[in-house]
């Protein structure tokens, strides 16, 4: 199980490399004066414009224009082919935009904020495509919708990721292979995955499909900002093996040295592959090869095998160590241009785990080089998801629970109908996520013996301080505080969670449910005491270490902007308990205080 | 003499096929389960009010309505709590429910009486590091409504309590949320039970430090032998003191161990490993007055990964529980975790297998396990004598039989205490009857036998004994563990007492007549059912261990299979969760005709795919 998680891992952690640098509009063709760059924005969830604040890095359309010009929407001074694309981009209260691949293929990017039912047109939508040919009422066709909404509130910025493959042609111009979405992530939720496009999507800046062509952003319908953008391209040249001289030896071998042996058949091979021998263990397999370097950079050697082996390059040993075919042992080297001189050696001295090795070459800029065979590596296994539904009624469930890092071992899952979730830190009185959409996998918990033991969100996911947020006045808030738990009551198929606070001496109740508009979650503290509250209290409404932005009196956006935070408008104070973090904390006073989590 | 083995094995052949079954006496009925509905128990409770109320791994309670079936065989399902994390336990008092979630011993209230629980609040609340391997099981509620709770080693690679507190412990919570720590030296301690007599018994896994499974008798400040949770005998309420140190680690007897640790316990009673279950979970006395059982006040104990659940006889001897252990019911429909007695006198059997796996193949199960009211013709008991053993039946034995020498194969052996996971059997030893001595009733059998060594397992293989029907016992294999040998009057032995030593013994033995042939599958089946191999595997379907099938892939040698028969290498299958014991007790000639049977299967499927 766990060697099935680091493969599927693997694809989401290759970096883009390029960032687009917006100081200034430099990298987009005659930008229209619609588009600008900023240092700052925000908004209310409900508000339907930006507010900008001068600076560098964010680039905004601030729809100056007003009416539809072609010529807004912006070209990037970039082309490219297979491409993967990550942004953060915010849109206000209606907003509308699209990325366009190759200005071909659409990601629709829109408000669809809360929206239960999705098509083509809503936030990470592959866009549908048009034919006035096939009469009135029946232009549009196909067009996906997002597996799930996975769009967060207008004024907050999301993030999208893109991996896009290029449409393939022959010599003669003619396509042989459709442009495929590979994987397409909204605020870090899987919207599609393997998407070929039949054709180019409505609004393209033309019919005919392309090798190269740059990205296109729609600019014309509303406002949209757009930072942090960085991409992955693919057409630097990469390494290509030439024959591979293989000797097999046969013997138990523990560690990949051949010593005095002999091999017992030798021969030639176009990729590595063990499959060219028939043994199942008790063997040394030794591939030697040249290795082309097209051009002087630093290459990545990514092996996968069951057993033990070395890989070598010009002598020097880059990966090696006895591993099982689903952990890849990876690392990194400056080639030169020109032929160098590759060896991998083999052993397998067990009979159990299936036989694999396999050999992929990374450069920045380049797809990765596969010098294996397929079948000389095996396809992980795929698990089906035990899920936790709350489709019809208030759900809890508690499972041990990731937190920044750490495993937190009494933590519950609070499900809603709302689609609205959070998971609670039961010790610490804490909230430590919360999310909207399906509720809960809860594979690693119910799936054999479930090692982990854990349970991940389903849904858009905004990970928090996992803090008590109550405090005395004037205090710091400590990294855990003294609780004693008293368990919860169910009130309408939601926990109430009782504590006894000891250093407010005082029962405290923690209620959190769907707030009244269905936009966010409300959290109530109620004191439970004959004598009240009895010393001067202050509630801590969200730690943020990317600042905090006041959007109105009751509203606050945190962690750059990730979440929003509303409040009745009682007066507090942003104070900054050290470096680089920054505090909201209201006054407690009466037997109850709340507020709403929003995003 | 050709003709005489002939009609033997015949008449033998004749007789096994008539004999009863357990089927013909304990009776299995099984509760439908809504397809929905994942009932992998962790918990049952029965509830006065004729309702039966059941805890789940997936953190559910399920009040089950007419569990008993009495006219209408569908049962009806509720459910009244959810959400928990690995309910592994479940006791009902008092209108309310308790269990145990892995980190949290959790009283349970439905203050609106709608049917569901509207209240759970902690009673204590468990440390734990993270691993799974952490189970809490209970709690079981003493008669001064204290609650026992267990709490499982960590894995990592080894049991390990370090990580968190009281981990390889029994504790007892006391209403007030206090703790206080037991006794220590658990492993994997899943099932536990409080006697008549208000004493604790616990089951224990095979596993490091423990041998084979076992039942043993926990008294407070007792060590029960894994040292994983010894971390927190240091601390200022442990009730005894003791580091990894004082243990020795030499691969000689517990019980040499237990001669210089004062507070090591030895177990009650040893189940043999692969022969008598391979996880011991859940123990239950009979206290339905002959209800549930021809044997009122005997214990029976459940395996987990075996399906079965085995009966337990204990006695007193110089103040020390011992006493033996005999299959009583096999056949369930998955991995037993829990036993509870119905109101009438029926036992609910709950079952969960996943992960574990067991000879059950369901995912999980809940059945009922009752007495039909026939007796069955069974050993009854067995009581150490000072030279020897007295075995008591249901009924009046054949004299005939019992004066036999053949009738009986007697032999004595123990385990390694070591830090290796299980152990092989050691310093086996053949033993002799000198004496035999009918009682009046011909219910009572007593064995003068030479060379009784203490601590030891004594196994006693009852073949040739007979009923005056002339029937064969029920079962009659049983395994007494002479932990004390009483003092008191020895049996004087007279002419009249000496067996018969018959020669026919030697003629039941039927060689091959060409030696390079392979053994049916029938021979091979009975040879494997014989020595307990058919509990863990079986010909094409993975069990709780690999197929034979997919051993014949592995192209091992007879001699390497016989190698890893007696000295098994659990790396070589790292998909399944159970390692295989050492079954060195098994005739190398036997292992070898399995081997080359297997190694068959292999030429076959080659065969036929050919």
């Amino acid at each position: 199980m766990r060697n099935i998680l680091l493969l599927t891992l693997l694809s989401w952690t290759c970096l883009a490399q390029e960032h687009v640098n917006l100081k200034d509009l430099a990298a987009f063709q005659h930008p229209s004066n619609n588009w600008t760059i900023e240092g700052a924005v925000q908004a209310a969830y409900s508000d339907t414009s930006l507010q900008v604040a001068t600076g560098q890095g964010i680039l905004v359309n601030t729809l100056r224009n007003g009416k539809y010009k072609r010529s807004d929407d912006l070209i990037f001074a970039f082309s490219h082919g297979d491409i993967h694309l990550m942004f953060d981009f915010m849109l206000p209260k209606k907003g509308n935009s699209g990325v366009y691949l190759q200005g071909r293929y659409e990601v629709q990017l829109a408000d669809s904020w809360t929206k239960k039912q999705l098509n083509f047109g809503d936030c990470g939508g592959i866009y549908e495509r048009w034919d006035d040919a096939r009469g009135k009422g029946n232009e549009g066709y196909e067009g996906y919708a997002p597996m799930q909404n996975a769009s967060k509130a207008p004024g907050l910025w999301q993030h999208m990721e893109i991996d896009f493959q290029a449409p393939r042609f022959d010599a003669n111009g003619k396509k042989i292979q459709n442009a495929i979405f590979k994987k397409v992530i909204l605020n870090g939720i899987l919207i599609h995955e393997n998407l070929e496009m039949l054709g180019v999507t409505r609004g393209a800046v033309s019919l005919q499909e392309v090798a190269s062509a740059p990205i296109l952003i729609q600019g014309d319908h509303t406002q949209v900002a757009f930072k942090n953008i960085q991409y992955e391209t693919y057409d630097k040249p990469s390494v290509s093996m030439g024959p591979i001289k293989y000797d097999y030896y046969t013997g138990k071998f523990t560690e990949p040295i051949i010593g005095s042996a002999k091999p017992v058949e030798s021969g030639k091979l176009d990729k590595l592959t063990y499959k060219v021998i028939k043994a199942k263990n008790d063997y040394l397999i030794h591939y030697q090869a040249d290795l082309d370097v097209p051009e002087t950079d630093t290459y990545e050697f990514q092996s996968y095998w069951t057993g033990s082996g070395v890989v070598k390059v010009d002598g020097k040993e880059l990966n090696q160590g006895a591993h099982w075919y689903s952990e890849m042992v990876s690392s990194k080297t400056e080639l030169t241009a020109g032929k160098h001189k590759l060896e991998v050696i083999h052993v397998k001295d067990f009979p159990w785990g299936p036989q694999a090795l396999g050999l992929y070459v990374k450069r920045i800029g380049s797809h990765p080089v596969a010098l294996h065979e397929r079948t000389s590596l095996l396809d992980p296994e795929a698990v089906g998801m035990i899920e936790v539904k709350a489709n019809a009624e208030p759900v809890f469930q508690r499972s041990f629970a990731m937190h920044q890092g750490k495993k937190k071992t009494h933590v519950i899952h609070v499900g809603d109908p709302s689609g609205m979730h959070y998971s609670y830190d039961l010790k610490q009185g804490a909230l430590l996520q919360v999310w909207r959409g399906p509720f809960l996998n809860a594979t690693q918990m119910w799936e054999n013996r479930g090692e982990p033991q854990t349970s991940e969100p389903l849904g858009v996911t905004v990970t928090l301080d996992g803090k008590f947020p109550l405090i005395l006045d004037h205090q710091a808030q400590a990294d855990s505080t003294e609780l004693v738990y008293k368990g919860f009551r169910v009130k309408d198929g939601r926990p109430i969670f009782m504590y006894h606070w000891p250093a407010g001496n005082v029962m405290v109740e923690d209620f959190i449910r769907p707030n009244a508009a269905n936009t966010g979650l409300e959290r109530t503290f109620s004191f439970k005491s004959a004598s009240s509250i009895q010393s001067a209290s202050e509630l801590v409404l969200g730690n943020s270490y990317h600042g905090i932005s006041s959007i109105n009196a009751t509203l606050i956006g945190l962690q750059g902007q990730s979440y929003f935070v509303q409040w009745d408008g009682r007066i507090g104070a942003i104070l900054t308990p050290k470096q680089g973090l920054k505090q909201q904390r209201i006054p407690v006073q009466g037997n109850e205080v709340s507020y709403q989590l929003i995003w | 003499m050709t003709i005489a083995c002939i009609l033997l094995a015949f008449a033998t052949f004749a007789q096994k096929s008539n004999s009863k079954t357990e089927q013909d006496y304990y009776e299995i009925k099984t509760l439908p389960i809504p397809k929905e509905i994942y009932l992998e128990v962790g918990g049952l409770a029965t509830m006065p009010d004729g309702r039966l109320a059941v805890s789940t791994r997936r953190g559910e309670i399920w009040i089950i309505e007419n569990p008993y079936q009495t006219v209408n065989h569908q049962v009806h399902y509720k459910r009244f709590a959810s959400g928990m994390h690995e309910v592994l336990g479940l006791a009902y008092r008092d209108g309310a429910f308790y269990c145990s979630q892995r980190g949290e011993l959790t009283k349970i209230t439905d203050t609106n009486r709608d049917g569901v629980a509207d209240l759970y609040e902690p009673i204590y609340q468990f440390d734990l590091s993270g691993n799974y391997h952490e189970y809490t099981y209970g709690p079981v509620f003493d008669k001064n409504g204290d609650m026992l709770v267990t709490l499982n080693l960590a894995w990592v690679g080894f049991g390990e309590g370090k990580f968190a507190k009281w981990r390889g412990w029994l504790v007892k919570i006391h209403p007030n949320g206090t703790l206080e720590p037991f006794a220590a030296g658990l492993r994997s301690p899943a099932g536990y039970s409080i006697n008549q007599d208000g004493d604790i018994f616990y089951g224990e896994n095979q596993g490091d430090w423990v041998g084979s499974g076992r039942v043993t008798h926990l008294a407070k400040g007792d060590f029960a032998g894994n040292p994983g949770g010894l971390k927190w005998a240091k601390e200022p309420n442990s009730p005894f003191r003791l580091t990894l140190e004082e243990i020795q680690d030499n691969g000689a007897p517990m019980y040499e161990a237990a001669a210089k640790v004062k507070n090591l316990k030895l177990p009650a009673v040893w189940f043999p490993h692969a022969i008598m279950g391979i996880s011991t979970s859940d123990i239950l006395q009979d206290t339905t007055r002959g209800k549930f059982s021809p044997f009122p006040g005997q214990y029976f104990v459940a395996d987990q990964g075996q399906s079965k659940i085995m009966r337990m006889g204990l006695e007193k001897v110089n103040g020390v529980y011992q006493g033996f252990c005999i299959n009583y019911r096999e056949g369930f429909q998955s991995g037993i975790l829990r036993e509870r007695f119905g109101l009438d006198g029926s036992m609910f059997v709950g079952m969960t297998s996943r992960g574990w796996g067991s000879t059950g193949k369901d995912e999980f199960g809940l059945q009922r396990l009752m007495w039909n009211g026939q007796m069955p013709f069974e050993i009854q008991d067995i009581q150490a004598k000072p030279d020897g053993f007295e075995l008591s039946f249901t009924q009046a034995v054949d004299v005939n039989s019992v004066k036999k020498a053949a009738s009986y194969a007697l032999r004595s052996y123990i385990y390694k205490y070591q830090h290796q996971y299980g152990s092989p059997i050691i310093e086996l030893k053949n033993l002799k009857i000198t004496g035999v001595e009918v009682s009046a009733d011909k219910r009572k059998v007593r064995l003068v036998i030479e060379g009784l060594r203490r601590y030891f397992i004594h196994e006693f293989k009852l073949e040739g004994i007979r009923n005056e029907a002339g029937e064969p016992l029920l079962h009659e294999t049983a395994y007494y563990t002479l932990n004390q040998i009483p003092s008191g009057g020895k049996l004087a032995v007279q002419a009249t007492h000496r067996l018969e030593e018959a020669a026919v013994v030697k003629a039941v033995a039927v060689r091959p007549t060409k030696k390079s042939a392979v053994i049916s599958d029938a021979e091979a089946m009975a040879l494997l059912k014989k020595h307990t191999c058919l509990a863990c595997h079986a010909k094409e379907s993975k069990v709780v261990g690999p197929s034979y099938a997919d051993i014949a892939k592995r192209n091992y040698t007879d001699k390497q299979i016989l190698a890893l028969v007696y000295k098994p290498n659990p790396q070589n299958w790292p998909d399944y969760a159970t390692e295989m014991a050492p079954m060195s007790h098994v005739p190398a000639a036997d292992v070898l005709k399995i081997a080359s049977w297997i190694n068959g299967l292999r030429n076959k499927a080659l065969l036929n795919h050919d």
